[in-house]
């Protein structure tokens, strides 16, 4: 009996989950030469700066607006129009974001009105693009502030299409990805070019946060999606958004402001929500899932046949945001692994109806929390003998106190190196991830011989393989402790 | 040195000087000394944390036996979680941290009910803990949460001490201002509150080391060997029972003089506590240290045999790098006194440092790069990204010595780094660390790689697909 809870413990254990102005910071890095302003004390974007420095191993620039204790007082006004002048002045961005902080949302500043001031008292910044976007720590997670910054984009900039041409469109997909790594937003695009699709996505930081080396080396960034494509972003002909809880209110937002229709999807994970997000393609273009794409299909298939063997009834613990827990859910289920417990520090209903409409719908037996953290989750892991969790490095400590395989996915990683290279999307990616966890699975094992495995021993035999089948297909339940 | 990142914000140059006949010439013609510690210029790039991280992150941070309880929304938490490697002899500090998280309906109607029942629950998660350290930030400070008064109440509640920090983000210019709160605090909270058994002629504290890599294991024996006792950390793996003795102690040996002085000072007033300030990193100042302290309690003697000992095993290993290190020039940007406390340990590698640079240090930092330096030294106070920038290309340094935030940029200009914030490999303290200190150097500054990447560098392609006008001067 699937159960979906909700951590009722006051404290916080090891979050699982950072704060809003990191997605706005994140998104922003996806528009080439935008540069954020954070609006308040030092620390709320040197603290990001460094978390995603660590993960995508690249130098990141956020600017803060420096608040201080006289700040408190008088407000923050002076401070974010010297931020912005200097900024504007003397990095000439192409964009400028400038998102709150706990810290300026309760003293009460007006960051809009602010905005407007400066360009009324900059004689060429009147057309210059600026997004406020709402980020206080207190409300949501790190992934509220994606989310509120997609949906600012979605209002501000794209020009609305007007008199005859509201009905013509440019013949492109707006796709919004979501909180990915820059090697699933190549893996998309080379989806997109494999079905012959001209895209817009909101927004692409694949190459400004895994840049190269130049010389020289260039000022911004290469790569990002520019400001005339996103101004004409409301002209595609259809939004693509692979992750509910980032990006599907402002796909729905260029439905009812431009006319353009919103498909939401979940993230195309593993085979079924793979298919989906090819099908929706398909229909929207109604250009055909290309032959390459059949064949990486086929490939997913024929090594959830090979592997079935290593990994059936394995129990896994997935920890992270709502959208890539809810598809590797779906993925492990398919793998023939046993999706034990699921977390996520969001706390929505709707993804905890979703997590158990996966759960009846695929017969699966599982404790899900929302508003949850990493210490329960290590209880659970210890509750149900999982054999194997997967999400991001802060959960290192629980692989290591288990001595079970960390499958290391989602953000941050920073104790690895390249993985926000690698992909988890599409066919590919499920069948990287495949590969990995096989792979975690076999090191755990003895040692492997002609394309079978050894336990080291009894005791490792008792936990790690395949207790008896329930009626469901799935393995009944071996609660230790 | 005149930047042109600076055109546009010309108060920056009273914040960047050269070293000329000895005498500090700023570099905005004023004739006054290079300022520093003064609030940042908004929108600047600056590197600069916050107050809650100063305290957090660095002081009260590495104590090893504690709950380390965030009183705020969950941001402040988890990016000061684990990314420094403040070691200690047990991981619960670093494996684990605890925040209120306070969400919206606790920022209108207030969080200490909730704050109590957090410490109550954390300490029922992990009843061998030995304290509660709770950290203020903006929004709790903002609404006004009385921390102090629900430290008193939980205290009685567990029966351990519970410490609240009043180090909330906004105040003060930088993390500096952190490290004083820390300072303060501890000192009032725990330093007296219990007393010790033993008696030892020779004992110390080492104030101002935080672990760093396990550093202090490279000086702590060699203290030992001379037959000093170390009473008390502060606060690299430090336990809450050892800061309650730390006023024991017959000396007062302070490492950072930055951001540990002040209890140095204060256990001084309050107790009579003498301190030297020492420089453990190098075979000279790390010589000095041991001498320093040898004097203080007439054992002259036995620093020299400590000293003569460990200077015939290291030194030989230390000349084996020279070669490969000699006339290499060297910008250190460092947090504060690092940027001085390194200056004689690289000359001892045959380097020099023509620019040294500080996140957050005061006056006293700056005369002592001052003291140290060469002539023709740059010095730059709180230098932001564009800065670096234009002196990693202008100076074209061999070597450029700071932490994770810089690196990539360093990467990506071709300029050797070694991190020196939180180490490559470390320890780097003592005799001992000077050896990984100088092996990942000379990794930095002689990896085949440089020769290679240097001479296959093309520049960015220019897209097509992409507008002339967006890509143009990028």
């Amino acid at each position: 009996m699937t159960t979906v809870g909700k951590q009722e413990r006051s404290v916080a254990i090891n979050p699982t989950r950072a704060c809003a102005p990191i997605g706005a910071m994140l998104a922003t890095y996806g528009i080439h030469g935008a540069l954020t302003i954070n609006h308040g004390s030092q620390g709320c974007a040197t603290y990001p700066r460094h978390q995603m420095t660590r993960h995508f191993r690249e130098p990141v620039e956020i600017a803060t607006t420096s608040l201080t204790e006289k700040t408190t007082v008088y407000g923050g006004r002076e401070n974010l129009l010297e931020a912005l002048k200097n900024i504007y002045e003397r990095y000439h961005p192409t964009m400028i974001t400038v998102c709150s902080t706990c810290l300026s949302e309760t003293i009460g500043d007006d960051i809009p009105a602010i905005i407007d001031e400066f360009r009324t008292t900059y004689a060429d910044a009147e057309d210059f693009p600026m997004l406020s976007v709402h980020t206080p720590s207190y409300v949501g997670t790190h992934i509220t502030g994606f989310d509120n910054f997609l949906d600012e984009l979605a209002r501000a900039f794209p020009e609305k299409r007007r008199g005859s041409r509201v009905r013509q469109n440019n013949g492109k997909v707006n796709l919004i990805p979501g909180w990915v790594n820059p090697g699933d937003l190549r893996e998309l695009k080379y989806i997109l070019k494999e079905m012959a699709i001209e895209s817009i996505i909101l927004t692409d930081y694949a190459d400004t946060l895994d840049g190269g080396y130049y010389d020289p080396k260039p000022h911004f960034p290469k790569g990002g999606t520019t400001m005339a494509q996103i101004r004409e972003s409301g002209s595609s002909m259809a939004t693509v958004a692979l992750q509910k809880h980032i990006g599907g209110r402002a796909a729905r937002t260029y439905e009812t402001r431009y006319h353009v229709p919103a498909y939401v999807l979940p993230m195309p994970i593993g085979l079924a929500n793979t298919d989906k997000f090819l099908e929706t393609l398909s229909d929207v273009t109604g250009n055909p899932i290309s032959e390459e794409l059949e064949m990486e299909r086929a490939r997913l298939l024929d090594a959830f046949v090979d592997t079935h063997m290593f990994n059936s009834g394995l129990k896994v613990g997935i920890y992270g945001d709502p959208d890539l827990v809810e598809g590797l859910t779906r993925f492990v289920a398919e793998m023939g692994m046993e999706p034990k417990v699921a977390i996520t520090a969001t706390e929505s209903e709707a993804w905890g109806k979703d997590m158990k409409a996966l759960c009846d719908e695929l017969g699966l037996n599982m404790n899900i929390l929302t508003r949850s953290d990493l210490h329960e989750m290590h209880k659970l892991v210890k509750k149900y003998g999982i054999d194997l969790i997967i999400g991001h490095s802060k959960g290192k400590f629980i692989a290591d106190a288990e001595k079970i395989p960390l499958i290391r996915v989602g953000f941050p990683i920073e104790d690895r190196f390249g993985y926000h290279r690698r992909s988890i999307v599409g066919y590919k990616g499920a069948l990287y991830l495949l590969d990995e966890i096989t792979n975690a699975v076999l090191s755990r094992r003895g040692s492997v011989v002609s394309n079978t495995v050894m336990d080291k021993s009894f005791e490792v035999a008792k936990t790690a393989i395949l207790p008896a089948f329930s009626k469901n297909g799935h393995s009944i339940d071996v609660i230790q402790n | 040195m005149q930047f042109k990142c600076n055109e546009t914000i010309p108060e920056r140059q009273a914040h960047v000087a050269i070293k000329v006949g000895g005498q500090c010439a700023r570099s905005d013609g004023s004739g006054c000394f290079i300022e520093s510690n003064t609030a940042t210029t908004p929108g600047d790039m600056t590197e600069r944390g916050c107050t809650y991280a100063g305290c957090r992150g660095v002081v009260g941070g590495p104590v090893k036996d504690v709950i380390q309880m965030t009183h705020g929304p969950i941001g402040c938490a988890f990016f000061s979680w684990g990314y420094r490697p403040h070691l200690a002899d047990d991981d619960f500090h670093m494996k684990y941290t605890f925040v209120s998280d306070m969400d919206e309906s606790n920022v209108v109607f207030g969080g200490e009910k909730k704050l109590l029942d957090c410490i109550i629950e954390a300490n029922n998660e992990f009843p061998d803990a030995k304290g509660v350290f709770v950290y203020n930030t903006c929004t709790t400070a903002l609404i006004g949460d009385d921390g102090g008064e629900v430290a008193k109440l939980a205290q009685e509640a567990i029966g351990k001490p519970v410490i609240f920090f009043e180090c909330e983000g906004f105040r003060g210019v930088s993390q500096s201002e952190g490290h004083h709160i820390g300072n303060e605090t501890i000192f009032k909270e725990l330093v007296g509150s219990a007393d010790l058994v033993e008696d030892h002629p020779y004992t110390i504290n080492i104030v101002g080391d935080y672990n760093i890599k396990h550093d202090e294991k490279t000086f702590e024996p060699l203290f030992e060997a001379m037959g000093c006792k170390i009473i008390t950390r502060f606060t690299g793996n430090v336990s809450v029972d050892e800061l309650k003795v730390m006023h024991k102690a017959k000396l007062n040996v302070v490492h950072c003089q930055r951001s540990a002085t002040y209890i140095a000072d204060m256990q001084q007033t309050k107790y009579g506590t003498p301190y030297v300030n020492v420089t453990l990193w190098g075979l000279k100042e790390m010589s000095d240290a041991l001498r320093t302290v040898g004097s203080f309690f007439g054992l002259e003697a036995e620093a020299e045999r400590v000293i003569e000992t460990e200077l015939a095993k290291i030194k030989p290993q230390i000349e084996a790098f020279k070669p490969r290190l000699q006339g290499k020039r060297v910008f250190v940007y460092q947090g504060g006194p690092r940027a001085w406390h390194w200056i004689e340990l690289l000359r001892e590698l045959g380097m020099e440092v023509v620019a040294a640079a500080t996140t957050f240090g005061h006056q006293d930092d700056y005369e002592k790069i001052l003291d140290r330096a060469s002539d023709g030294t740059l010095m730059i106070d709180n230098p932001n990204a564009p800065e670096i920038i234009e002196i990693l290309q202008t100076l074209k340094p061999d070597l450029f010595i700071s932490g994770n935030k810089e690196r990539y940029l360093s990467h990506k200009l071709g300029v050797p780094f070694v991190n020196g914030h939180t180490y490559d490999t470390g320890p780097y303290a003592g005799f001992s660390g000077m050896v990984n200190f100088a092996r990942d150097i000379d990794k930095a500054i002689n990896s085949t790689i440089w020769k290679l990447v240097r001479a296959q560098a093309r520049p960015v392609p220019v897209s097509v697909s992409v507008s002339s006008t967006e890509e143009e001067d990028f």
